[in-house]
């Protein structure tokens, strides 16, 4: 993002600033956002483990400080109630959506680095998929590929099924990429925008054709952006939720029975909240891994550069 | 063309061409559908045709008794402005303190700002749930189906969104004046009120607009939290389509107008502040 590429404040007037601001550090203007946030994240974050942990449902809902405490046999009920199966469901769709937007968005990409009229039109119309909300993409395409829809019409087959059966992992996945697309295309478009235009010309001068200065020369730079993009849109891909419930609607076919939904219909629909959240808890861990790798990468902050990594 | 745009091309001329007339069709196809569907008739859209046989806004006319959409439409606003209005404040004030001042635990808070959107809005939403339906039990409040229930519930996900927003901004803004304002005396308050906010104007903007997103977007929490009367526009959109469901005629153009009205204020929104907004994607990953 552009704010962080202005040059930091020179080392000297940071030091006398720090002198300054550290005397006085007005803490107390976290409290009202602070609070607020522990209330309604840590607060729920940390009851979301606690009702794991204990025989919650429909009968103990409304007195759940009384719901017996069960330790870890939600954990072990999730395992046989579907969890492992979803895992792999929302993994591999995750990976399969990521893996095909990244050459789809460096195209886009690629194709709107140079100025030409009307490239400000093709611009706009690469970002609708993306700026869509979710729910209205999923009733579109919803209403699209029902049996007697368009898109049976156009192929022309009568009664295809496309939101249940066995296609419909496949039906998730074409929507998915369909609308996430743009996200890789707006990330490497950032980072082409950073190549410097001596790059440009020394490849001009030496004479390099298109595809050895693409590979060789331009790719390089983006690999990094495109890396940290393909975290960010897997973590998305894992916790999508509005696209296979509008899609599909709940409970799902069995092969898009992602986590999220997975979850939702446990507790929402089966009204088993323990096991339901024992759910949610072990998604996190799959979820914990690339968000880990995520936060490692991001910049937090602009004392952090240097010295540390 | 000149030489300079000669050097940076990166595809050759032919290639540039198919890739963009591909991927603009890739795009285009579907929403000239969407577009064409809606201004047809419901009987039209079922027949299979692409072009409809006569064009008419019968079908944006009947989704307002059709579908609950004027109830969502109006539940939405008023929910998400909310969420909108006091995320951006408080993030505002929260981002000052973690941009400007060191203190322990600063770090933390700033991993977690960043690692709460990437949380999976189901473990949010379940305890969440949990509480607010008992809070009935232990406090005697009716929360599960409230407005403002659904409003403390998006703050889950706004607050935390639009506090970084608003640090990836103001780490960006010299310290100057700020400094040359305390020098005079000036308390915390009063540069935060009559120096950060109008200079951090636009991000204030961006980090309001996508906390109202964030709740427009949202169908998890709004299917769960709300009841008939307080459903909002996903949702009311959502029902329209699951309740036409084995319907004896399908309702297919309405169900297109219907989608394409829920678009109009998330794309109206683009349109305005389209340049602040695109910077602002690629600093979350959050539509």
């Amino acid at each position: 993002m552009a704010t962080q590429l202005l040059s930091r404040p020179e080392e000297k007037t940071e030091r006398r600033a720090r002198k300054v601001t550290e005397r006085q550090r007005p803490l107390w203007l976290l409290a009202p956002g602070g609070i607020l946030m522990v209330l309604v994240i840590l607060i729920p974050l940390a009851l979301a483990l606690w009702i794991s942990l204990i025989d919650l449902d429909q009968y103990t809902l409304r007195r759940w400080v009384e719901a017996p405490f069960i330790g870890l046999a939600n954990y072990a009920e999730s395992l046989d109630a579907g969890l492992l199966h979803s895992i792999w469901i929302s993994v591999s769709f995750a990976l399969i959506a990521t893996i095909v937007t990244v050459p789809i968005g460096i195209a886009a990409a690629l194709v709107t680095q140079n100025a030409y009229r009307g490239r400000g039109l093709v611009r706009a119309v690469f970002l609708i998929p993306y700026v869509l909300p979710s729910f209205v993409v999923a009733t579109v395409w919803r209403t699209m590929l029902q049996p007697d829809g368009i898109v049976n019409s156009l192929l022309g087959q009568e009664n295809s099924l496309w939101l249940s059966g066995s296609r419909s992992y496949w039906t998730l996945i074409l929507v998915e990429i369909w609308a996430a697309w743009p996200f890789i295309y707006l990330m490497s478009l950032a980072a082409l925008q950073s190549v410097d235009h001596e790059v440009h010309e020394a490849s001009a001068v030496d004479g390099v054709t298109w595809w050895p200065k693409l590979i060789k020369v331009i790719l390089p730079y983006l690999r990094g952006p495109v890396l940290l993009a393909c975290l960010l849109a897997t973590l998305n891909h894992i916790n999508n939720f509005t696209l296979p419930f509008v899609l599909f609607g709940a409970p799902a076919p069995d092969n898009v029975n992602v986590m999220p939904m997975l979850v939702y219909v446990t507790s929402f629909q089966g009204l088993r909240f323990g096991l339901s959240a024992a759910m949610a808890v072990a998604s996190l861990i799959i979820i914990a891994i690339p968000l880990f790798v995520y936060l490692r990468a991001v910049r937090l902050d602009v004392h952090e550069e240097g010295g540390k990594r | 063309m000149s030489a300079n745009a000669e050097a940076t091309r990166l595809l050759p001329r032919p290639m540039l061409v198919t890739l963009t007339v591909l991927l603009c069709a890739m795009v285009l196809v579907p929403i000239s559908y969407i577009v064409l569907a809606s201004l047809n008739s419901d009987v039209g859209v079922a027949s299979g045709e692409f072009w409809p046989s006569s064009f008419s806004l019968e079908s944006y006319r009947k989704i307002w008794t059709t579908a609950d959409l004027s109830t969502g439409i109006l539940n939405s606003i008023i929910v998400c402005g909310l969420t909108a209005i006091a995320s951006a404040l408080l993030g505002t004030t929260t981002a000052y303190v973690l941009v400007r001042y060191k203190f322990w635990g600063r770090l933390t808070i700033l991993r977690g700002l960043v690692g709460l959107q990437s949380i999976p809005g189901t473990l949010m939403l379940l305890p969440v749930f949990v509480l607010f339906s008992s809070a009935g039990n232990y406090l005697g409040l009716t929360v599960v189906g409230t407005r403002w229930g659904l409003f403390v519930a998006y703050l889950t996900f706004a607050l935390p969104f639009s506090t970084w927003v608003m640090v990836t901004y103001l780490r960006g803004l010299p310290r100057e004046l700020e400094e040359a304002a305390r020098t005079e005396g000036a308390s915390t308050l009063v540069i935060l009120w009559r120096i950060i906010m109008p200079l951090s104007l636009p991000a204030i903007v961006v980090a309001g607009i996508f906390a109202f997103l964030l709740g427009w977007n949202d169908v998890l929490f709004a299917s769960v939290l709300t009841r008939p009367e307080t459903h909002t526009a996903a949702v009311a959109l959502q029902v329209f389509g699951a309740s036409q469901e084995g319907g004896a005629l399908p309702v297919y153009s309405q169900m297109m107008a219907a989608a394409l009205v829920c678009a109009v204020p998330v794309v109206l929104l683009y349109l305005v502040f389209q340049r602040y907004l695109v910077g602002g994607l690629t600093a979350g990953g959050v539509k």
